[in-house]
């Protein structure tokens, strides 16, 4: 391995880098835009769901039992029905997404001691919203209805004024249970395996289709050389991009870093230099820029959105999907960085998954280099 | 260059190429000497690159035997890489690099010692003629420029070898003529030249020749030798009033091969060249065409490639109806 | 004219099925892609790993705990006996949840008074942690309701029991809330819009890269018959895509098409030519193909994220809200949910499809134009 050699295609890249500024600046700016987007606009918290009211009843009862759902955050109730097809209309359209429809003899029952049954219908095409709306509308009517049986309890002599068994939730690591706290870290996996693979994936088949790479393969360099003088400037690129959006966690977030920063830098360090790796490889297997733009889709986007526990937890996927996930290297850096970020736990824990991370990038390393041939066809 | 290689830079045995079923390069065989411009002369598609990518050990034989400076091209492709320049058919330069980046890039890669880097650098500017446009990007410069830079890319390390893929297509004349120049001046520094074009001129300025016609090696030798002694035929010039006429009514002369429009002239292929001549002459006379010469002249090297190829193919004739 | 398109689809065609990798990607990408979500995207959230830390250790304690269990959605995988050991277990991930329970519960719930039940949750999966904290809501409120009828029951006799309010709860158009209904047409508008761009922003630009564009326009080739040419193949390949994922989606998965198939295709062919005309505009701004596959994704991502695929359009900030009237995959995804799951018609989806094709014409528009401008 000859240095001069690598320090001469690692300078030849930067200056490609440079004099392309759309590509750098994009490669910079993407990232920035995941984060505002995850950071602002995205969360699967629900709330102020549509909700359109068939009072059948018209009581009292029916109004403070209804109120408890205009008065909470999550509901926002566009309109009171008075017929089936007003209803059927307003979730047909998507006006609502909920309806509430209270019966007739609402009142009755609930005042005589029986139980009374309110009909809940929601837009299932929403499941996500749907079943969280679900989730709140039951817990709204099981509040109310605590209330209801206290109430009897106390007008039948009771002492009892609050429910005997007091919940006392604590959530740990994310006090405040906010989507972003959890997904911000996990979206720095994110980002740099989709810009890494997006950046290398084409800079050997690029080559190769210019016919520059058949100019290179007839000069003693070796292929080790050209993988890592290619690899270098890239990696400093995704190096920035994982700087920026530590830096945009922590000011424009608040997302709090309760682990060691060196350590998350170094994690970083060895998933880059795997992921590129892949990229690499992607681009040595591919030979054209459209292919290996297909492929390098299909191998780090997909994965690492869906499979890597960094937005749907790897626990609730079907059992031959999480051994998939096993494989996926952003899996392993999604848990170190969640731990690093939140948890502010360290390699005592995180050591067996970093171990793993630091294997992927060995292998992916060599599978390009053996890969590379100097040679046509 | 390697003690092995006995004063022949190329020894070539019996090389192929197949791709899929196609024969590209069919079991040729032959030799450069230390110091030679060697040409490869040929039409397109008829193998000139496939063996030369064979010989810069980019590309896989299908069999036979090659070294290049004495090093096997099979079993030791990395070092003969060291030995030689390559300029490859395609563009082999950076559109977005400046000269200079593309020389120092180079330079890196042929790991230049840091003494020697400044004066290849400059040498190779100055031999290509572009002191103005050290600093321009690679891609506004023309054609002759660009060749010119590849070359002195492909040379910054001082190859003994050097392998040119038709180094002047789409290069005008006065390029082409400057170029072969600099080949001459690195020929007479003792740097063994192997070319391939399709540019019949150039392939006057070569020591020696190898015709190649589909993947075979037809013919080779030094272009004289080729010239005087390869063509069967004769061939005659002659010159006379309404040639495009007088072709017609030369063509029907008995043993006359071929009549061809020539510059002002034609140029006649004959059997027998002096009996020719007077058939020619008589005819002429006869129909009234004043003629201001009919005399026998030495064959160019397109004269001898088309009646070489033609011969070959009158060969391969019967064996395809045979196979038939 | 008609000659010369033809010429052109078989070139483009020959060319991008000449490497059997491409086929297979082709092929291969949308069914992974719907494979995959349709098996990974589920809000479902099941055996939540629990550890149990009982320092009553009582029949009350034991049964309350039992009832997490036999809920289906937890899993007691540790039964903690030294303090402080649940935050190792937390901090490990080893657990999602700890149930502690305090001496004398049983004690002091015979006695009237009230109990704690402390859940602690693992936060870092924010979206498992609110369904965990809600099932054990409704576990702690049931056992706190039989209590109170023991009570009721014991002053009014054994008779009679408090009446509550019970939330029956209906699903319409996705009865068993099935999410991969939900995801499965989204997955159609993803990769139809992803792989329409991928190809058309590639094919111009290529021809740029490589040269060969200089001398296709020297023959008399107009811009659009050049277009045309370029944009059909990739048209056909995106529509291929969509019978692939929904013949999978509906076979495989069983999720439902209520609507109209005819009305179906319809907003394909103008999702799709919005598609191509942005696919168009990003190639005539791009010189390599790099650029070109850059500004493709710099374009899809924020479209994708935004288009109330994944996330709710609703619950986003205003700004963005109104931001996302220009993401055509927000129509279509309208269009495609309600048309598989709502089988709705033209007459509540035209606004829809009337932005679709206003979004398409125009963006072919602006690319014809470019296109001209920059080959001239």
């Amino acid at each position: 391995m000859k240095m001069l050699r690598v320090r001469a295609v690692a300078r030849k890249e930067f200056i490609h880098i440079i004099r392309d500024p759309r590509s750098l600046g994009m490669a910079i700016a993407m990232p920035m835009l995941m984060l505002v987007l995850f950071g602002y606009a995205l969360t699967l918290d629900v709330d102020r769901v549509p909700l359109v009211v068939w009072d059948q009843s018209g009581s009292h009862v029916s109004r403070e039992f209804i109120s408890r759902f205009s008065g909470s955050r999550y509901f926002s109730v566009r309109s009171y029905v008075s017929r089936y097809q007003e209803l059927e209309g307003a979730i047909d359209t998507g006006r609502a997404l909920v309806a509430l429809v209270v019966p007739r003899d609402f009142a009755g029952r609930v005042e005589s001691g029986r139980t009374a049954q309110v009909q809940l219908i929601v837009d299932g095409s929403d499941s996500n919203t749907a079943t969280i709306a679900m989730g709140y509308a039951q817990a709204i009517a099981r509040t109310y209805s605590q209330e209801v049986v206290l109430r009897q309890i106390q007008r039948a002599g009771g002492r009892t004024l609050v429910m005997p068994l007091d919940l006392r939730p604590r959530v740990w690591f994310n006090t405040e249970l906010e989507s972003k706290n959890y997904i911000v870290p996990g979206l720095i996996a994110v980002i740099m395996m989709v810009i890494a693979a997006l950046l290398t994936s084409l800079t050997v088949a690029r080559e190769w289709e210019r016919g520059t790479m058949e100019q290179l393969i007839s000069t003693p360099i070796e292929g080790k050389e050209l993988i890592l003088g290619k690899l270098i400037p890239y990696f400093c690129i995704g190096m920035l991009d994982v700087l920026i959006a530590v830096l945009m966690g922590q000011f424009l977030f608040h997302i709090p870093l309760r682990g060691s920063v060196p350590l998350l830098f170094l994690m970083s360090a060895i998933f880059l230099a795997g992921t590129l790796s892949l990229g690499m490889f992607i681009s040595i297997v591919s030979k054209s820029q459209l292919l290996a733009t297909q492929l390098a889709m299909v191998l780090t986007f997909l994965p690492s959105f869906l499979l890597s526990g960094f937005m749907y937890a790897i626990v609730n996927m079907p059992k031959p999907l999480q051994l998939i996930t096993h494989v996926i290297p952003a899996r392993y850096f999604v848990a170190l960085l969640k731990g690093i970020y939140l948890k502010g736990v360290g390699l005592e824990i995180l050591g067996f998954d970093a171990g793993l991370l630091a294997v992927f990038s060995v292998v992916m390393a060599t599978l390009a280099n053996r890969k590379f041939k100097k040679k046509l066809e | 260059m390697n003690a092995r290689s006995n004063g022949k830079a190329v020894v070539v045995e019996n090389l192929e190429k197949r791709f899929g079923g196609f024969v590209a390069v069919d079991r040729i065989s032959f030799e450069v000497s230390t110091g030679e411009i060697f040409g490869f002369l040929g039409p397109n598609g008829a193998g000139k690159s496939t063996t030369i990518r064979m010989l810069c050990g980019i590309l896989e034989p299908s069999s036979g035997k090659g070294t290049v400076a004495g090093f096997d091209i099979q079993t030791e492709p990395e070092r003969i890489k060291s030995q030689i320049g390559y300029m490859s058919q395609r563009f082999s330069l950076y559109e977005d690099l400046t000269v200079e980046e593309n020389i120092d890039f180079f330079s890196g890669i042929y790991r230049i010692p840091p003494e020697k880097k400044q004066e290849r650098k400059k040498w190779v500017i100055e031999m290509a003629g572009l002191q103005e446009h050290r600093n321009s990007r690679t891609a506004i410069l023309s054609g002759g420029w660009k060749q010119r830079l590849a070359l002195g890319c492909a040379i910054l390390h001082e190859p003994p070898i050097i392998f040119l893929d038709e180094p002047t297509s789409g290069v005008d004349p006065i390029s082409r003529r400057q170029f072969w120049n600099l080949i001459y001046e690195l020929s007479g520094k003792g740097v063994t030249v192997f070319v391939t074009t399709h540019y019949m001129d150039e392939a006057e300025y070569c020591d020696r020749l190898g015709l190649i016609y589909r993947g075979e090696l037809i013919a080779s030798g030094p272009p004289a030798v080729l010239k005087t002694e390869l063509m069967q035929e004769d061939v005659l010039e002659v010159l006379c009033e309404r040639p495009q006429d007088a072709m017609g009514e030369i063509e029907r002369a008995p043993g006359i091969k071929e009549v061809a429009l020539f510059g002002k002239g034609l140029h006649v292929v004959a059997e027998d060249g002096d009996a020719a001549v007077s058939a020619i002459r008589n005819i002429l006379d006869d129909r009234g065409y004043r003629t201001d010469r009919i005399e026998k002249i030495v064959p160019s090297l397109e004269d001898v490639f088309v009646s070489l190829i033609e011969a070959h193919d009158r060969l391969e004739q019967p064996q395809e109806e045979v196979r038939r | 004219m008609f000659e010369r398109i033809r010429h052109m689809l078989r070139k483009e065609f020959i060319q991008a099925l000449r490497d059997p990798r491409m086929k297979s990607t082709i092929f291969l990408i949308p069914t992974i892609q719907v494979l995959v979500f349709g098996y990974v995207v589920t809000t479902d959230v099941r055996h939540v790993t629990t550890a149990v830390y009982d320092l009553d250790n009582s029949v009350t304690t034991r049964d309350l705990v039992s009832r997490f269990v036999e809920s289906g959605y937890f899993d007691t995988v540790e039964y903690i006996s030294t303090d402080g050991r649940e935050v190792d277990l937390m901090d490990r991930g080893d657990v999602q949840a700890v149930l502690r329970m305090n001496k004398g519960f049983e004690d002091d719930l015979r006695a009237g008074r009230t109990v704690q039940l402390q859940v602690i949750v693992d936060g870092t999966d924010s979206n498992t942690a609110r369904i965990v904290l809600d099932y054990s809501a409704k576990i702690a409120s049931q056992f706190s309701q039989e209590v109170l009828q023991e009570r009721f029951t014991r002053l009014q006799g054994a008779v009679a029991q408090p009446g509550q309010v019970e939330l029956e709860t209906r699903a319409w158009f996705n009865e068993n809330l099935e999410s991969r209904n939900f995801y499965v047409p989204g997955v159609i508008s993803m990769l139809v819009m992803l792989v329409t761009l991928i190809l058309t922003s590639n094919a111009v630009v290529r021809e740029k890269e490589i040269g060969t564009m200089e001398q296709i326009m020297v023959t008399p080739i107009t811009p659009r018959e050049f277009i045309l040419g370029k944009t059909i193949p990739f048209a056909l390949i995106a529509f291929i895509d969509v019978m692939v994922v929904t013949i999978i989606g509906v076979f495989w998965f069983g999720v439902p098409i209520r609507g109209n198939l005819l009305l179906l295709f319809f907003a394909t062919a103008l999702y799709v030519m919005t598609g191509l005309g942005v696919g168009l505009l990003i190639s005539t701004i791009s010189r390599t193909q790099q650029q070109a596959m850059m500004s493709t994704f710099f374009f899809f991502l924020p479209a994708q994220l935004l288009s109330g695929f994944m996330f709710p359009i609703a619950n986003m900030p205003r700004v963005i809200q109104w931001l996302t009237f220009l993401d055509p995959l927000r129509y279509f995804l309208v269009i495609i949910r309600s048309i598989f799951l709502k089988g709705v018609g033209l007459n509540v989806l035209w606004p829809n499809f009337v932005a679709l094709a206003i979004m398409g014409q125009v963006t072919l528009w602006l690319a014809t134009r470019r296109f001209r401008k920059t080959l001239v």
